[in-house]
């Protein structure tokens, strides 16, 4: 296990740095910038070379991506430079926000998902079959903003029962989860279901059915057991989803988050919070990949043989 | 009889396959359809809910709303279709070189599509139309650069599956050359999961495309566009909901049916084990 | 699996416990709204700041008040007296004034902030460009030594950029001042500002020294002020309405109404400080001919504008400044107005035939411009009603929404031919912000640089020895610039701002230009 980890890991290093020249070197391809943020208008283009070079934005591009890149591996993540403030202060003032929302999110579409997955599965075909997946399909194919504006509309401006915007207190997490939480659970829904189904045609269902244990115990025990594998190997993959796929309902729900952060500096040209901002979801990403890797092989013995 | 007929028996895929054809023609025939104009303002008429003159009422220019849903159906629709066949080429050379070609190209292209696949979307789309600019061009390209991870994994799986079929084996012992082998039997016979899942994926271009004319960043006005309407009335719900509530019902309805008509294909078409491998 | 799920369950409720503890309330607090064109200020800092927003006037107190009737009154100055010939202000300081951090507001303290004007980098720099120097006269006298007589003094000293630093943590902090921290001698301090979510004030407890213009003079009545910024309107107003939060300052026109259909909620107004105008690029063809600017501007039907997308609430534009200022007043003649038979007289006079589907056409080319706005829901839909009136004289304009905090940028590039835009400011020298040549692309989106009107300019910023002169150049300079058509004014709105009566009282009169330290001093919240 230890030495396939490892390798693991150490796989990630040149996708990491892959990945960190994509991130660099895109934003230098978007027209603006930020130093005609800072300069007193009407300034000299001394004055400006000046500016730029207080920012290392006179060098050339792979010397400001090296210097860039060393100090991101020292932790450093540099200076905003129109917030003028940290970078990590940006980012640890909104990663929270965004992993509450996102964490809770992906629970709940966990959660339901795989229930009306499953309970899908066991009325295979019938009209609670019918009526669930169907149910879930609507849910998906609704604009989240769009949803989370009706959301807001019956349950906080008729109802009261939740704040409209902001991020105070739990009750302002409710609507926003659910606004994410119902585009996910049609995607657990689904996966769920047809690998339950799937997994009911194996040979060793059968021989349980042999064995007469009783066939909800075989399905809640040992198919869904199985069913489940798909299932988080797809959460963990898109565990990026959990953290940037936000944007649209923090801007609704008017939340601060890393999705936020992320549109309104790259609308101000902000680089170094762009840059930080795409560094910590692809790490994400990456986390994710690995995580799904591992689970999945913690969970199907086939691949925990293939492993040692 | 071809598959996509065949999908109209299935009661849902029918269903589906209707409205679906309504709204391409309605998009299609719009000027014949409606007596009024998308772009002339009256603005008397402001905010005037559902009436006999104007069926779905007057959004806050006093324009008839149910016309710049129609002519919002071209947009929406030619923007999400054409981003969606860019996509698609893109989507089906790369995977095709990547699974033909195999060694660091393989690996190359597998690491950036599995990257780029777990990045939101609504993200990649955004960041593209910061470089490329607000408007139809930028955000046609934005969707078709932000789906082509989808379609390169999705041939890529295809072709390496098919690569160890017999016939592919019985033809290269018949001495067919590389590129007889790859454009005579591997595409044509990857590209019925392939196109599926382009219709399935048109759903969601739609969807994104109306975010990002929540942004402002779509069309821009006077054009319409399922999005772009919305994020007006995202402003005025309280005043006039109605300028909200029916581009989201047709998104929602739209995306429902293609999901449907879609799901009726896969069953005719009977490459369900094959999408599902990719979900 | 039972395990691991049993663990995301259990992690799950200890964060939602945590959560629900994360809310406990303060009592005789009150949540606001920022106005949503001070959304996004990124510092408090009003010595390097181009946007300041309404929690900096609580943070920082200023030398001089100003009353509604634009009067000025002591805050931090008891009195002052101006040399005869304008060439040196004497100023006596109120005595016990402490700042945040403990130091002493005195005669050197001030010589210390008015350098910083000169030290800073910065866009804030004129504020104080007449003064030549500070001397300390006595601990709590000083006295600016003039470069020039500066009419416009006191209008600056009240201003919220010439709010009193403090000195040494200003220079201690850095970058940082403004951002992690801030010390004036306000009624409130910075207790918290996340960037674009947040600021968090708390009461000064030993405030004394409040503006004369306020009934209360501290300290204030409400301990802890929260101000939110919400970007778009109608968020803000489901949020008052749901009552999460109780006083937004700023309502647009168009939703007064429905703030006057609720019981709970009122509508307070106090007059307007913005206008709102569509610039015009002198330099891009074919707004370099004269006729066609004109054209254009005379084709904004400023009465349908008004009624229609501002319900009627809020007065035309005609001019670029404020109708309450003097500088406003010029001849009629200078005035723009809607005039579409003068618009296309003058647009076949410059050759731009009627062509077919209503664009004017001229050597086969047809009459098409680009017109910029941001993206805020109320800029876009002036913005089309504006592209629709310029159709109907044949000029097609073809819209590009930008990103508010980007659009800026976009402007510096020259490429705007019209764009539709808004500014606030209550004084005459907006006109030499907006149209100097030394500006061009941002602030001056207009590329407007007439050797006529930089000398008018250079008269009404620095020539003036006192204040009829500087009226008096200052509308020559601005009739000037209004007859070559850099602009067209649109609309001037009301100050209007939202409170639920349940939770806010509002004294009875608010003797102020804006809503400001003088209305925070003496509101109360109701338990």
């Amino acid at each position: 296990m230890l030495p396939w980890l490892i390798k693991r890991i150490l796989m990630l290093v040149p996708v990491f740095l892959a990945v960190s020249v994509v991130i660099f070197s895109i934003l230098h391809f978007i027209p603006g910038d930020p130093i005609d943020n800072l300069l007193k208008i009407g300034s000299s283009p001394e004055a400006r070379a000046e500016m730029e070079a207080r920012y290392g934005l006179d060098r050339s591009l792979p010397v400001q991506y090296g210097i860039w890149l060393s100090n991101v591996l020292q932790g450093d993540l540099g200076t905003a430079i129109v917030a003028r403030r940290p970078v990590a202060d940006l980012i640890a003032q909104a990663l929270p926000h965004s992993l509450r929302l996102g964490g809770l999110a992906l629970l709940f579409s966990t959660v339901v998902g795989v229930t009306l997955g499953v309970v899908a599965a066991l009325s295979r075909d019938r009209w609670s079959d019918r009526a669930i997946m169907g149910g879930v399909l609507v849910g998906s194919t609704m604009p989240s903003f769009w949803l989370g504006l009706i959301l807001i509309l019956v349950f906080s401006v008729s109802l009261g029962w939740f704040p409209v915007s902001g991020a105070r207190g739990w009750q302002s997490l409710v609507l926003p989860v659910l606004t994410i939480g119902l585009g996910g659970t049609a995607l657990v829904a689904r996966i769920t279901r047809v690998s339950m189904i799937e997994a009911s045609g194996r040979d060793f269902v059968t021989l349980l059915h042999a064995k007469g244990l009783s066939p909800l115990r075989i399905q809640l025990r040992h198919v869904l057991r199985h069913a489940l594998i798909p299932v988080v190997t797809i959460l963990a993959l898109r565990i990026g989803w959990i953290l940037g796929g936000a944007v649209t309902v923090e801007v609704v729900f008017a939340r601060p988050g890393l999705g936020t952060l992320l549109i309104k500096s790259l609308a101000q040209h902000d680089y170094p919070v762009v840059q930080a901002c795409l560094l910590m979801l692809a790490m994400a990403v990456m986390l994710g990949t690995l995580m799904g890797d591992i689970l999945q092989a913690l969970m199907d013995p086939r691949v925990r043989a293939a492993m040692t | 009889m071809i598959a996509p007929l065949r999908a109209f028996r299935h009661p849902q895929g029918g269903l589906a396959g209707c409205w679906l054809i309504l709204v391409i023609a309605a998009a299609l025939a719009a000027p014949l359809l409606t007596p009024y104009a998308y772009d002339v303002q009256n603005l008397p008429q402001a905010y005037q809910p559902a009436s006999a003159r104007h069926w779905l009422g007057t959004d806050e220019f006093g324009r008839d709303l149910l016309t710049r849903l129609i002519y919002g159906a071209r947009t929406s629709l030619s923007v999400s279709a054409t981003a969606i066949s860019i996509s698609v080429l893109c989507g089906m050379v790369l995977g095709a070189a990547a699974a033909w070609f195999g060694g660091w190209l393989d690996r190359a292209v597998t690491m950036v599509v599995d990257l780029s696949w777990s990045f939101p979307e609504i993200l990649i789309a955004l960041i593209l139309v910061a470089i490329i600019g607000p408007g139809t061009t930028g955000v046609m390209i934005a969707i078709a650069v932000a789906y082509i991870a989808q379609f390169t994994r999705l041939t890529r799986a295809q072709i390496m599956m098919l690569k160890g079929e017999t016939f592919i084996e019985a033809a290269r012992s018949l001495g067919a050359g590389n590129a007889h082998i790859l454009f005579r039997h591997l595409l044509p016979n990857a590209l019925a999961p392939v196109l599926v899942s382009a219709m399935l994926a048109t759903g969601d271009a739609i969807i994104l495309e109306a975010t990002l004319g929540f942004f402002g960043l779509g069309a821009q006005p006077p054009v319409p566009s399922w999005g772009g309407m919305m994020s007006a009335g995202s402003a005025l719900v309280f005043k006039a909901p109605w300028v909200i509530v029916f581009p989201g019902l047709a998104v929602a309805v739209t995306v429902v049916a293609i999901n449907l008509y879609g799901d009726a294909l896969i069953t005719e078409l009977d490459i369900r084990s094959r999408l599902r491998r990719e979900a | 699996m039972t395990r691991l799920f049993r663990k995301t369950l259990l992690s799950a409720s200890v964060s939602l416990a945590a959560l629900i503890a994360a809310q406990a309330a303060t009592a005789q607090e009150a949540v606001f709204v920022m106005a949503t064109n001070e959304v996004g200020a990124p510092t408090y800092n009003p010595i390097k700041a181009t946007m300041l927003n309404t929690a900096t006037g609580l943070i920082f107190d200023r030398l001089v008040s100003q009353a509604a009737d634009l009067s000025y009154h002591p805050w931090l100055a008891e009195s002052w007296e101006e040399a005869p010939d304008g060439m040196a202000w004497t100023f006596k300081l109120k005595q016990g004034v402490t700042f945040h951090n403990g130091e002493p507001f005195n005669a050197e303290t001030v010589k210390g902030w008015l350098e910083l004007f000169k030290t800073t980098e910065g866009e804030n720099g004129y504020m104080a460009e007449a003064i030549a120097s500070v001397e300390v006269v006595d601990e709590h006298t000083v006295k600016f030594v003039m470069a020039r007589p500066e009419p416009n003094l006191l209008y600056n000293l009240s201003s919220t950029f010439m709010g009193v630093v403090e000195p040494k943590s200003f220079a201690a902090l850095g970058d940082n001042y403004g951002v992690t921290e801030v010390y004036g001698t306000g009624p409130f301090k910075l207790e918290s500002f996340a960037i674009g979510q947040e600021t968090v004030l708390v009461r000064n407890e030993g405030y004394t020294w409040g503006p004369e213009v306020a009934a209360n003079h501290g300290p204030a009545k409400v301990e802890r002020l929260t101000f939110r910024e919400i970007p778009e309107d109608s968020t803000a107003f489901l949020e008052l309405k749901t009552g999460g939060v109780d006083f937004l300052l700023s309502v647009p026109a168009d939703l007064m109404g429905e703030v006057q259909k609720e019981a709970n909620l009122a509508v307070l107004t106090m007059p307007g400080q913005d206008v709102w105008y569509m610039p015009i690029n002198v330099t891009k063809a074919p707004f370099d001919d004269i006729r066609v600017r004109e054209a254009a501007a005379k084709a904004i039907n400023q009465e349908e504008i008004l009624a229609s997308v501002f319900g009627g609430v809020g007065a035309v534009a005609d001019t670029f400044l404020i109708s309450a200022l003097p500088e406003s007043h010029v001849p009629d003649g200078a005035k723009i107005k809607f005039d579409p038979a003068h618009s296309n007289a003058l647009l076949d006079e410059a050759g731009w035939a009627m062509g077919e589907g209503g664009v004017r056409m001229k050597d086969g080319q047809p009459l098409k411009v680009t017109l910029w706005t941001q993206s805020d829901s109320i800029f876009r839909r002036l913005t089309e009603v504006v592209q629709a009136q310029l159709k109907a004289v044949g000029i097609e304009a073809e819209i590009t929404t930008f990103d508010s905090s980007m659009i800026r940028d976009q402007y510096k590039t020259g490429e705007q031919h019209l764009a539709v835009r808004s500014y606030n400011w209550d004084n005459a020298d907006i006109v030499d912000w907006f149209f100097g040549g030394d500006r061009l692309g941002y602030p001056n989106v207009s590329m407007f640089n007439d050797p006529k009107a930089e000398e008018l300019r250079a008269a009404a910023m620095t020539g003036a020895k006192n204040m009829d002169e500087r009226i008096a150049n200052f509308t020559a300079y601005h009739e000037y610039v209004l007859t070559q058509f850099p602009m067209a004014p649109i609309y001037q709105p009301v100050q209007a701002m939202a409170y639920s009566t349940d939770r806010i009282a509002l004294p009875e009169k608010i003797d102020a230009p804006a809503f400001g330290a003088a209305a925070f001093l003496d509101l109360e919240v109701k338990e």
